[in-house]
């Protein structure tokens, strides 16, 4: 082979490594392999969920400066501090709980470290320009995930609406009426929100109406309702 | 799908996951390829009904899920199957 003539010996030790590999072993019986390969196995995959454990931390969130500003903006908020003490940190609206969607959630954040490494929000100016962009991400998430994450913590089921105040029980009637989702109505829950921002997120269901199946038979003629109610009350 | 990201995000899952894991090792059980395929994309399929949704809410999964999930769990039933000719005489 030519690989052969080239580099003689690099291409033998590969080729043994390999050879060998797939070739029955003399010395080791069958137990001893299993045995070995399910200890190996448990090793790797305790160590494996160990370390994605860790990436759920809200140390690990802010160990980049970037999404410092989130931090302070959620500190003001109440699920950091509140009476009960009860709190939601960042990976528990950021990140989901099923294993699949927290895969993929944790795949899809190394495009994170590649916009740390660019530098895309690496100044306050930067940070403020590329907000909506960034927000409108999480809504489509949300959005599409029926808030998932909000609901692994709060349901409709349990609200006492008897003790809540008058606004809140109505709207979230209106929501269990309309398929609505907590999203459409809390945005900024934890952050604070960029100018436009309701413009911006009647596009994002706009986009997704018709692609995703959201909560059952939601109208976006529903959402656009609340938002039309909220701009004229802002203006 | 909401993004080309979302994609990349729900293939790679789907690796990790349940199809790419139990379908290389139902793929190993067999030498015979379309067995092999067969049941790696079985177990591409009830993964996301037994793992996937949401157990506390009630999120539908989409049809593109299912088709990555069998997808990604019939080419793992035929890597398995590969592994079993090259690693056993049986
Ligand atoms: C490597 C540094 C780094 C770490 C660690 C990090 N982030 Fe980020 N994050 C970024 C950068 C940079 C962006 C901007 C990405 C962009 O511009 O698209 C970002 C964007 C985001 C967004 C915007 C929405 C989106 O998907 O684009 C969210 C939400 C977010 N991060 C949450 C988190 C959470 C939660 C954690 C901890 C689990 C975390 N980040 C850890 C650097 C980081
Ligand atoms: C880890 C659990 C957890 C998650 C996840 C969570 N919350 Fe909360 N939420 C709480 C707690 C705890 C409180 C405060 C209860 C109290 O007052 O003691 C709270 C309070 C609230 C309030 C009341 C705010 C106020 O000013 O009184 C709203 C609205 C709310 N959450 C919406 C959301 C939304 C929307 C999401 C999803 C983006 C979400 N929550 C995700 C636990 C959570
Ligand atoms: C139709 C709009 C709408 C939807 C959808 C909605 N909310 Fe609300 N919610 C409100 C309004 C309005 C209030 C009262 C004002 C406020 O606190 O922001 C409220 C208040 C709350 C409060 C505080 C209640 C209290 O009395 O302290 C919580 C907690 C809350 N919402 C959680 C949720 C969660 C979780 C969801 C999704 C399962 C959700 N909301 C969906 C409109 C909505
Ligand atoms: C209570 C739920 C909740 C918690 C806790 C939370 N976030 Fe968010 N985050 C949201 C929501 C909802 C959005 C979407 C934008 C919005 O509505 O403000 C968002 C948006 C973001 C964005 C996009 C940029 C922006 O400002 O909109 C980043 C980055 C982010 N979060 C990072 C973090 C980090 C880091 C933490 C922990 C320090 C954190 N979040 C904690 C709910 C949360």
């Amino acid at each position: 082979m030519a690989d052969n003539d080239t580099n003689p010996r690099r291409r033998s030790l590969l080729r043994r490594l390999w050879d060998g590999f797939w070739s029955p072993t003399g010395v080791l019986s069958v137990g001893f392999l299993l045995i070995a390969g399910f200890i190996a196995g448990i090793l790797f995959w305790g160590g494996f969920h160990w370390s994605l454990e860790l990436t759920n931390t809200e140390e690990f969130c802010v160990s980049c400066h970037t999404m410092e500003t989130n931090l302070g903006e959620y500190r003001e908020t109440v699920h950091y501090n509140n009476h009960s003490g009860v709190r939601a940190i960042c990976s528990d609206c950021h990140v989901p709980h099923e294993w699949q969607y927290k895969i993929k959630a944790k795949i899809m954040a190394v495009k994170d470290v590649y916009h740390e490494v660019l530098g895309t929000i690496s100044t306050e100016e930067k940070y403020e320009e590329r907000r909506l962009e960034m927000a409108a991400a999480v809504w489509a998430k949300m959005k599409a995930s029926d808030s998932r994450e909000c609901r692994n913590c709060h349901a409709f089921e349990y609200m006492d609406f008897t003790i809540q105040e008058t606004r809140a029980a109505d709207n979230h009637q209106r929501a269990i009426d309309d398929g609505m989702t907590c999203i459409d109505c809390h945005q900024g829950i934890a952050h604070d929100l960029p100018p436009g921002y309701l413009e911006e997120y009647e596009h994002v269901v706009d986009m997704l109406a018709g692609t995703t199946p959201i909560g059952q038979g939601t109208e976006v003629s529903d959402v656009r309702a609340w938002i039309g109610g909220q701009s004229d009350a802002a203006h | 799908m909401i993004s080309f990201l979302d994609l990349l995000g729900t293939i790679g899952a789907s690796i990790i996951g349940l199809p790419g894991i139990i379908g290389v090792a139902v793929g190993m059980a067999t030498r015979n390829w379309v067995v092999a395929a067969a049941l790696g994309g079985l177990v591409g399929l009830l993964a996301p009904m037994i793992l996937g949704g949401s157990h506390s809410t009630h999120v539908a999964i989409t049809p593109m899920e299912y088709a990555i999930s069998i997808g990604i769990g019939l080419l793992a039933g035929l890597v398995g199957c590969a592994i079993r000719h090259k690693g056993a005489s049986v």
